[in-house]
């Protein structure tokens, strides 16, 4: 059952994430929605690797079965060009504060017609 | 080692050192060497090939598709970096990297490495997009940088479901399982995957972020993104289209994107944001060529990197012309050109409505020859909305005064005349007067068409930052369900 509560929660942190992501207006908000959600996506993918009874797949834990580490090996990846998707989004709302001093997509998009 | 894979580890790390050394083209030059060299000897093709575990090691193939479009990527990288040789900083090392990875996309054949390699791919173009640090693009590239986030998680969860499921990555090793889409947890898992993937290439409905981002980028950084970056997606696509049955999905998309496009196209008047358009409707051309598969999947092949070669040429002809004429309205440029993009707009536009000889009439000529008879029609229906969409270029193919820049327009237009040329001598079917005739007349019925009701501007939905992420998501979910309820 642990697994299944597992996805269950990775489940609801997309939807809440993407439900922020569309329903915010202020680009930051966004940006923290679109974090949880990639969020429960890896934790989905780390739902995926569990397996009854296991333990983590590290060398030198002694006999047993393991969780999958392939999924584990994909989350890191997925991380990483998580954080840099994030970061550089980041960095181009700083750009769009400095020059156009607001952070709302309303504004922003309606000035840019 | 796999010579291809050298060739992709050797184009990116010369990327990298090009941030480092100068000067800078010479590792952009020594790329481009690398590159060619590896294709040269990976050219007749290589059988799937695992480095590591079978299950989930690199898993890389050099097909016709790979063949295809690393000659593209490597005539576009030669010939968008030669014209923007003045630029100075980054733009360089960075034009090198993004080449190199969709290198590295196009030849892998498991889902964590399309996955990482169109993840690559985007972060680049989202880099290249903002490089001239203007407001607008910069906001173009936020919503690119949204939707194509959400296209990712879709993807992933995708990955998850399908891996939980069938325990390998290896799209063969899928195919040899032969799972079909009956079972619940496969379907909804390549439904995430084919949504993912259809965000990410900009697909109609899925990909609003599309057009602006190609319209408001750097010159050349929208020829490479329109002629190679976008077909990325595409590619992945047609790979997943190798492990599950998706022939009608594929098509289904073909249609929609194909239409959406060329609708958008027909009244939009901003020069660079009508090519995009242009871009999104050429899509739905090769995915119903691959969504046939077969003879249809070279045609596409064949179209996607004739596409490459004249889309470049027009989005680097009209980039100058705007340049040049500080104005992106169409109708304001008229006599405002110098003529070498007067002229590259003139070779572009003849190739892509697909009048013979040129790379577009090849292209569409050998997709509707192996299409069947309903399909053929949906193709000629589309060449017709291209021609009636690029009628109103027309004015624009008389060049005023100036000398222009001549640059890598030349490159591409030889490479848009010489495919064409080889292609109707070489492929079969394409020197008939049926053949010539018809394309003739498609395009000539579409100009009629733009001026008869060139009066006409109906008001099309724009959507907003939001509306295109719910679009998307709504569009996904759509295909899911569709997935479910077929299965």
């Amino acid at each position: 059952m642990e697994g299944l509560s597992a996805f269950v929660l990775a489940i609801i942190l997309v939807g809440l994430g993407l439900w922020t992501l569309i329903e915010r207006r202020n680009v930051i908000w966004k940006l923290l929605g679109l974090n949880v959600a990639s969020g429960g996506a890896i934790l989905f993918l780390v739902a995926v690797a569990y397996r009854p009874q296991a333990r983590p797949a590290l060398l030198g834990l002694g006999p047993g079965p393991t969780a999958d580490p392939l999924p584990q090996a994909l989350v890191l990846t997925a991380i990483v060009i998580h954080f840099a998707t994030l970061a550089l989004a980041l960095a181009y709302v700083i750009f769009l504060t400095e020059h156009r001093h607001t952070q709302d997509i309303h504004k922003l998009e309606r000035e840019e017609e | 080692m796999n010579t291809a894979l050298a060739g992709v580890v050797a184009y990116l790390a010369l990327g990298v050192l090009g941030f480092l050394f100068r000067p800078r083209w010479l590792s952009s030059a020594l790329a481009i060497l690398a590159g060619a060299v590896s294709l040269a000897l990976w050219a007749p093709g290589f059988s799937e090939m695992t480095l590591g575990p079978s299950s989930w090691g690199i898993a890389v193939v050099g097909d016709e598709l790979a063949r295809g479009f690393w000659a593209l990527a490597l005539f576009l990288h030669v010939a968008v970096a030669w014209h923007e040789r003045a630029r100075l900083g980054a733009f360089q090392p960075l034009l090198t990297l993004l080449t190199g990875t969709a290198l590295a996309a196009v030849i892998s054949i498991d889902l964590f490495n399309l996955y990482v390699a169109m993840e690559l791919a985007a972060l680049l173009s989202f880099l290249l997009i903002s490089y001239e640090a203007k407001t607008k693009a910069v906001w173009a590239t936020l919503q690119y940088l949204l939707l194509a986030a959400v296209g990712m998680i879709l993807y992933l969860l995708g990955v998850g479901l399908v891996y939980g499921k069938l325990g390998t990555l290896s799209l063969s090793q899928i195919r040899a399982l032969a799972p079909g889409l009956s079972d619940p947890t496969v379907a909804i898992g390549v439904g995430l995957l084919v949504a993912g993937a259809s965000v990410k290439s900009g697909l109609f409905l899925f990909g609003l972020w599309l057009p602006p981002a190609h319209g408001y980028a750097p010159t050349g950084v929208s020829a490479v993104l329109s002629g190679l970056v976008v077909k990325l997606g595409v590619v992945a696509l047609a790979r997943l289209a190798v492990a599950f049955p998706l022939g009608d999905v594929l098509l289904a998309l073909g249609v929609v994107t194909g239409f959406g496009g060329i609708i958008y196209a027909l009244w939009e008047r901003d020069l660079k944001v009508f090519l995009a358009f242009s871009t999104v409707s050429q899509l739905g051309y090769i995915l119903i060529g691959f969504g046939i598969g077969g003879g249809a999947a070279q045609g596409a092949i064949l179209y996607a990197v004739a596409h490459g070669l004249f889309k470049a040429l027009l989005f680097l002809a009209a980039g100058q012309a705007i340049e040049e004429a500080s104005e992106r309205h169409i109708a304001k440029l008229k006599g405002k050109l110098a003529w070498p993009s007067a002229l590259g707009l003139a070779v572009g536009t003849w190739a892509i409505v697909g009048l013979p000889p040129l790379a577009g009439f090849a292209g569409k000529e050998t997709l509707s020859l192996a299409v069947p008879a309903p399909v053929g029609w949906i193709l000629t229906a589309l060449s017709f909305g291209t021609a009636a969409a690029f009628a109103k270029l027309l004015p624009l193919f008389w060049p005023g005064q100036g000398r222009g820049k001549i640059g890598g327009l030349a490159l591409l237009a030889c490479g848009v005349i010489g495919l064409g040329l080889l292609g109707v001598v070489s492929l079969p079917g394409l020197v008939s007067l049926t053949a010539w005739g018809k394309a003739l007349l498609v395009a000539a019925m579409g100009y009629l068409f733009y001026f008869v009701f060139r009066r006409f501007q109906p008001a099309l939905p724009r959507p907003s930052l939001d509306r295109a992420i719910t679009t998307a998501l709504v569009s996904s979910l759509g295909l899911i369900a569709g997935f479910l309820f077929t299965r």
